[in-house]
C-alpha cells in the first residue's frame, strides 16, 4: 500500500517538531511535584521551610492558593493540593521550582510531610465481597450507581431452559504515551499562559479556569507536538500546578513527569468484576443479568462519567428481549478513573464474547453462530430501544468467518483461531468549530486542535476538504493557533475529530463556495482547480485565479475567511427502562470483527499470536492509508491489554510496577502479521458518511484472543491479561 | 566530580562543551547544553530507546550514557542523520512506509536502524534487524509500517 505523505512527516523523521517534553524559555525554573507517600490519611502538614531555605527555591502548597489566584475560588472538589486528606498515594501535595530540575528534586526531598495514616481501600472485592445491597448506592465508597431493565428477568432465567453464571475479572491497564505529560507555564498580569502536550487544548482551559478560579479568557492554552495521547491527555493535569509555581516564581516554569511518576499519576483504566447471568431457551437468549463493580479510584461521586457509558457494552450488540443491567462505580485510594482509548471497551467485549461463547457451547451450539444469531442489524432495536444505525458489523463477521475457515484449513498442532467482535459509537464532544482561509495558492483550515500522532487533524481534515474541493493534499494546509486564537473545539478524543470536526469543515467550505459564486454573480457550482501553480475558481463554465476574487485586504492578509461550526448529538434511548443513574445513547453505530491464530505453549501457558487479520466498519474511508495505521496501532495496543499490561497495586495502594520493564507494552519481537480490511457501505454521521475509527480498533483484541487460545487448549480464561500463568492455571499446569 | 569541560564531536563538528559534572547523561548534555532536541526523552532506564544516538558509529542509549564516557568520541543524532548515506537511506524508507504517527519514538528509531545497517552493511537479515530493534518502543503505530520501513531500508543497503 502506497503510503499517505503526512504533512508532519519530514520534520518528524529530522527530529524537528517540538513536543511538550522539549519547551524551554529563557529563565526558566524546573519544577516538578511532592507526591503523598500513602494512599490514604489526614495530612498532619506540610511543611516547607526547608525546601524554601535553599537558593533559588521557590515551593507552594495547599495554603498558597488562594493568594497566588489573587483571592479566586476554584472548584472546591478539586483543589490543586488537597488541604485535608490525602485519597491516592502520589497524590501531589506541594510543588517545587528551581534552577536546575535536580535542586528541584532536592528541594522536593526536603519538605517534610506528616500523613495520619488511615485504612487503604485499594481492591473493589474487600469492599464488596458480595453483590451490594440495595442502600449501597447512597454510600460515600461508591461514586455512581447505574441500573435498567426491560421486562422480568428474574422470570426470564427461571423459566430458561438453560442459565450460565460466570463471572470476569479485568485488570488496570495504562496509556504509557513515550512521550510523558510536560508543560511550560508562563503568567503575567491577568494573562495565564501555558504550553502544554494535550488532546485539548479548550478543555484544559476550563479545567484551569476551574481549579483555579480564574476567567476563562485569562487563560490561553497553547497545545505543543503530542508525543502520544490515548486518552490521557484529554485534561489538565500539570497545568495548574506548573501556572501556580510561575506566579510565585514570577518567571516561567516548566513542569515534566518522569516516565515513572507519569505510571503513578496516570489516569487511566482500573480493575473491574463482571458477573453474567444468561437464559437460552432453543438457542435464543432469552433473559441476561449483568453486573458491574468498577473500580474508578478517587473519582469524585458524580464525575465517573465511566460505568453508565460502559454497561451498555456489556450487553455486546446482541438481540436481548429482557435484561437488567447494574453498575456501581466503587471508590478506592487510587488516583481516578480516566479514559483511555475506548474507555474500558474492550474489557467489556473480552468479558461479553467470552461468556457468550461458554453460553454457546453449554447448550450445544458453535458460538460463532450462536453470536451471529443474536447480533444486531440496521434497523434493529437496542436493548435500551436505540434505533440501530448502518451497521456494517453483521458483513465483518461474515468476512471474518472466511478468513477464520480459511486458516484452520491448515492449522499446525497447538494452534487456535478465534473471532472477536466489538462495537463502538463516534464521540461528538461539545462540538467544534473550523475557519478557512482561502488564499491565492492554498486553502488553509484553521483550528486549535494539535495532530497526537493518528493523522485525524493533519490527515482527516485536510482528506474532507480535499473530497469536497477536488483541491490536491498539498493546497490544503491545517494550520493550528492557540486557544486566544483558534475556533472552539472540545478536543482530539472519542474517535470524534475527523467525523465531528470534519463536519464543521465542510460547513465552512459550504459557506466558502457560497461566498465564491456570489462574488462571481451567482454562477454555480463553484469548483477550486489549481493551475499555473496558483488556485483558480470555476464557475458558469469560465475560470479565475482566486487572487482575482479576493479583495484588496483578502489578499494582503489571510485570504477570504469562512467559518463552520458542528455540535452534533447522539440518538435517544428509551429513558423508561433506566432506573437509576445515567445511560447514554450512541452517536452512530461502528463495529469491527477480528480474527486471530495463536499458538499456545503447553508448557509454559505462553501464548503466541500468529496472524491477525481486522475487518472494520468505519463508515466511509476518507485516506485509506491513514486509516490503516490506526487499525494496525490499535490492534497491538489491544495485544497488550489482552496479553501483558496490568497495573498491580499493594495492599497499600501502592503501584508496584511504575515502569516499561514491570508494565510490559508491546515491542517489536510480539507483533504478528495484521491485514486490515474495510467493510464499506454504511455510513455514519461524519462527513461524506464517515465514523470515527481511532478507538474501536482495540476493542474486539482481547476477546480475539481469548477465543484463539481456548480453541488452541481449551482453557477458558476469565480473567485479564492473558497471562503464561493464568493459561498454566487454567491447564492445570501449577 | 568538579564540572569540567567535555571534549566531543557532535554531528561533525568538533565541540568544547563548558561545565560538564562528571554525573550528567549523554542524553541531557545533547538536549540541554547543546540544544538539540530531536533526541527524546522517554523513560531515562534504557528501557524504550527514543534516546538513541549513535557513539562512534554505534547504537548508544544517551540516557544510559555519561557524557564523561563520549570524550573525545564521534556522536551523531538524529539532527546529523541526513549528512550520512544510511541515514538517508533510513529516513527515506520510514518516509516510503509511512512509518510513524505522534513520531516520538521516530528519532530513537532511526538513529537505531542507521546503526545496526552501518555496523553490519548488507551481510544482515531483515530477521536480525528486527530482534536488534525490540528495545525501541512505539505505542503508536503497532510496529507494522516500522517493520515495513526495516524491509526496505535493507532491501536498499549494497
Amino acid at each position: 500500500m502506497t503510503a499517505t505523505i503526512r504533512p508532519d512527516l519530514e520534520e518528524k523523521l529530522r527530529g524537528s517538531v517540538v513536543y511538550g517534553t522539549d519547551l524551554e524559555a529563557a529563565g526558566m525554573l524546573w519544577g516538578t511535584l511532592v507526591l503523598a507517600p500513602v494512599a490514604h490519611g489526614r495530612i498532619v502538614s506540610v511543611d516547607l521551610s526547608a525546601a524554601r531555605s535553599r537558593p533559588g527555591v521557590v515551593a507552594i502548597g495547599a495554603a498558597d492558593v488562594r493568594s497566588l489566584v489573587g483571592g479566586a475560588t476554584g472548584d472546591p472538589e478539586r483543589p490543586p493540593f488537597p488541604p485535608e486528606t490525602v485519597v491516592y498515594r502520589s497524590q501531589p501535595l506541594a510543588a517545587v521550582a528551581a534552577p536546575t530540575l535536580e535542586e528541584a528534586r532536592d528541594a522536593a526531598r526536603a519538605v517534610h510531610i506528616v500523613v495520619d495514616p488511615a485504612p487503604v481501600i485499594s481492591d473493589i472485592e474487600s469492599v464488596f465481597p458480595e453483590w451490594p445491597g440495595s442502600d449501597a448506592g447512597e454510600s460515600p465508597g461508591i461514586a455512581a450507581h447505574v441500573r435498567g431493565r426491560r421486562g422480568d428477568v428474574d422470570r426470564a432465567l427461571a423459566t430458561a431452559a438453560t442459565v450460565v453464571r460466570e463471572t470476569y475479572r479485568t485488570s488496570g491497564v495504562q496509556q504509557v504515551p513515550l512521550e510523558p505529560h510536560a508543560c511550560l507555564a508562563d503568567v503575567s498580569p491577568g494573562r495565564w499562559q501555558v504550553r502544554t502536550t494535550t488532546q485539548s487544548p479548550f478543555g484544559v482551559r476550563e479545567d484551569i479556569a476551574s481549579i483555579l478560579g480564574v476567567p476563562e479568557a485569562s487563560v490561553v492554552v497553547d497545545g505543543t507536538w503530542v508525543g502520544g495521547g490515548f486518552g490521557g491527555k484529554g485534561s489538565s493535569l500539570l497545568e495548574p500546578y506548573a501556572l501556580l509555581l510561575a506566579r510565585a516564581a514570577g518567571r516561567p516554569v516548566r513542569l515534566a513527569l518522569s516516565f515513572r511518576e507519569e505510571f503513578l499519576l496516570a489516569r487511566s483504566t482500573l480493575p473491574s468484576v463482571i458477573r453474567f447471568e444468561t437464559g437460552v431457551t432453543d438457542g435464543r437468549i432469552v433473559g441476561r443479568r449483568v453486573r458491574l463493580l468498577l473500580d474508578v479510584g478517587a473519582s469524585l461521586p458524580g464525575r465517573d462519567f465511566a460505568t453508565g457509558y460502559s454497561i451498555g457494552f456489556l450487553l455486546g450488540p446482541y438481540a436481548t428481549p429482557t435484561f437488567e443491567v447494574e453498575g456501581y462505580a466503587v471508590r478506592t485510594h487510587k488516583p481516578p478513573f480516566g479514559p483511555h482509548r475506548a474507555p474500558f471497551a474492550p474489557q467489556c467485549a473480552f468479558a461479553v464474547e467470552s461468556h457468550l461463547d461458554e453460553v454457546a457451547r453449554a447448550v450445544g451450539l458453535d458460538p460463532v453462530a450462536f453470536r451471529a444469531a443474536h447480533l444486531w442489524s440496521t434497523g434493529d432495536s437496542t436493548p435500551f430501544g436505540q434505533m440501530v444505525g448502518a451497521f456494517g458489523l453483521p458483513a465483518a463477521l461474515e468476512a471474518a468467518q472466511r478468513r477464520a475457515r480459511a486458516w484452520r484449513a491448515a492449522l499446525p498442532p497447538g494452534h487456535g483461531v478465534g473471532i472477536g467482535l466489538g462495537f463502538w459509537s463516534t464521540g461528538t464532544g461539545a462540538g467544534g468549530e473550523a475557519r478557512l482561509q482561502l488564499r491565492p495558492r492554498e486553502l488553509v483550515i484553521v483550528q486549535g486542535e494539535r495532530e497526537i500522532g493518528s493523522g485525524s487533524v493533519v490527515v482527516g481534515l485536510a482528506a474532507v476538504a480535499a473530497r469536497r474541493t477536488g483541491l490536491p493534499r498539498d493546497r490544503l494546509r491545517v494550520e493550528y493557533r492557540p486557544t486566544s486564537r483558534a475556533p472552539f473545539d472540545s478536543g482530539v478524543y472519542g474517535s470524534r475529530t475527523t467525523a465531528a470536526l470534519g463536519r464543521a469543515v465542510d460547513e465552512a467550505l459550504t459557506g466558502l463556495f457560497a461566498e465564491l459564486s456570489r462574488r462571481l454573480d451567482g454562477a454555480a457550482p463553484v469548483r477550486l482547480v489549481v493551475a499555473d501553480d496558483e488556485l483558480h475558481v470555476e464557475a458558469g463554465g469560465s475560470r479565475r485565479p482566486v487572487r482575482d476574487v479576493l479583495t484588496d485586504g483578502e489578499r494582503a492578509g489571510e485570504g477570504l475567511a469562512a467559518e463552520g461550526r458542528h455540535y452534533g448529538r447522539g440518538g435517544a434511548i428509551d429513558e423508561t427502562l433506566v432506573e437509576k443513574g445515567t445511560f447514554y445513547a450512541y452517536h452512530d453505530f461502528t463495529g469491527a470483527a477480528h480474527v486471530a491464530q495463536v499458538e499456545v505453549d503447553r508448557a509454559t501457558g505462553a501464548i503466541r499470536v500468529v496472524r491477525y487479520a481486522a475487518f472494520h466498519d468505519v463508515g466511509t474511508v476518507l485516506d485509506r492509508p491513514t486509516a490503516t495505521a490506526q487499525i494496525e496501532g490499535g490492534v497491538v495496543m489491544g495485544l497488550g491489554t489482552a496479553l501483558t499490561e496490568e497495573s498491580i497495586w499493594s495492599n497499600d495502594g501502592r503501584l508496584t510496577n511504575p515502569g516499561l520493564l514491570d508494565y510490559r507494552i508491546p515491542t517489536l519481537a510480539e507483533v504478528p502479521p495484521i491485514e486490515v480490511e474495510f467493510v464499506e457501505g454504511f455510513e455514519g454521521a461524519g462527513p461524506f458518511g464517515a465514523k470515527g475509527l481511532g478507538e474501536p480498533p482495540i476493542i474486539p483484541v482481547p476477546a480475539t484472543i481469548a477465543a484463539a487460545v481456548r480453541e488452541a487448549c481449551g482453557a477458558h480464561l476469565t480473567e485479564l491479561p492473558l497471562s503464561p500463568e493464568r493459561v498454566a492455571r487454567a491447564l492445570k499446569l501449577v | 566530580m568538579n564540572p569540567r569541560p567535555l571534549s566531543v564531536r557532535v554531528n561533525g563538528q568538533a565541540l568544547r562543551v563548558e561545565s560538564v559534572p562528571d554525573s550528567e547523561r549523554l542524553l541531557d548534555t545533547i538536549r540541554w547544553r547543546l540544544g538539540l532536541r530531536g533526541t527524546k526523552e522517554g523513560c531515562r532506564t534504557g528501557g524504550c530507546g527514543a534516546c538513541t544516538v549513535l557513539v562512534d558509529g554505534r547504537c548508544t542509549l544517551s540516557c544510559l550514557t555519561l557524557a564523561r564516557d563520549v570524550e573525545g568520541s564521534e556522536v551523531v543524532t538524529i539532527e546529523g542523520a541526513a549528512d550520512d548515506p544510511v541515514g538517508r537511506t533510513v529516513q527515506a524508507a520510514f518516509r516510503d512506509a509511512g512509518a510513524l504517527q505522534c513520531g516520538y519514538c521516530t528519532p530513537g528509531f532511526v538513529m537505531a536502524l542507521t546503526g545496526l545497517l552501518k555496523e553490519r552493511g548488507g551481510s544482515t537479515s531483515v530477521g536480525q534487524l528486527l530482534d536488534d530493534l525490540g528495545g525501541n518502543l512505539c505505542r503508536c503505530t503497532g510496529y507494522v509500517a516500522i517493520v515495513r520501513a526495516v524491509e526496505i531500508a535493507r532491501g536498499r543497503m549494497p
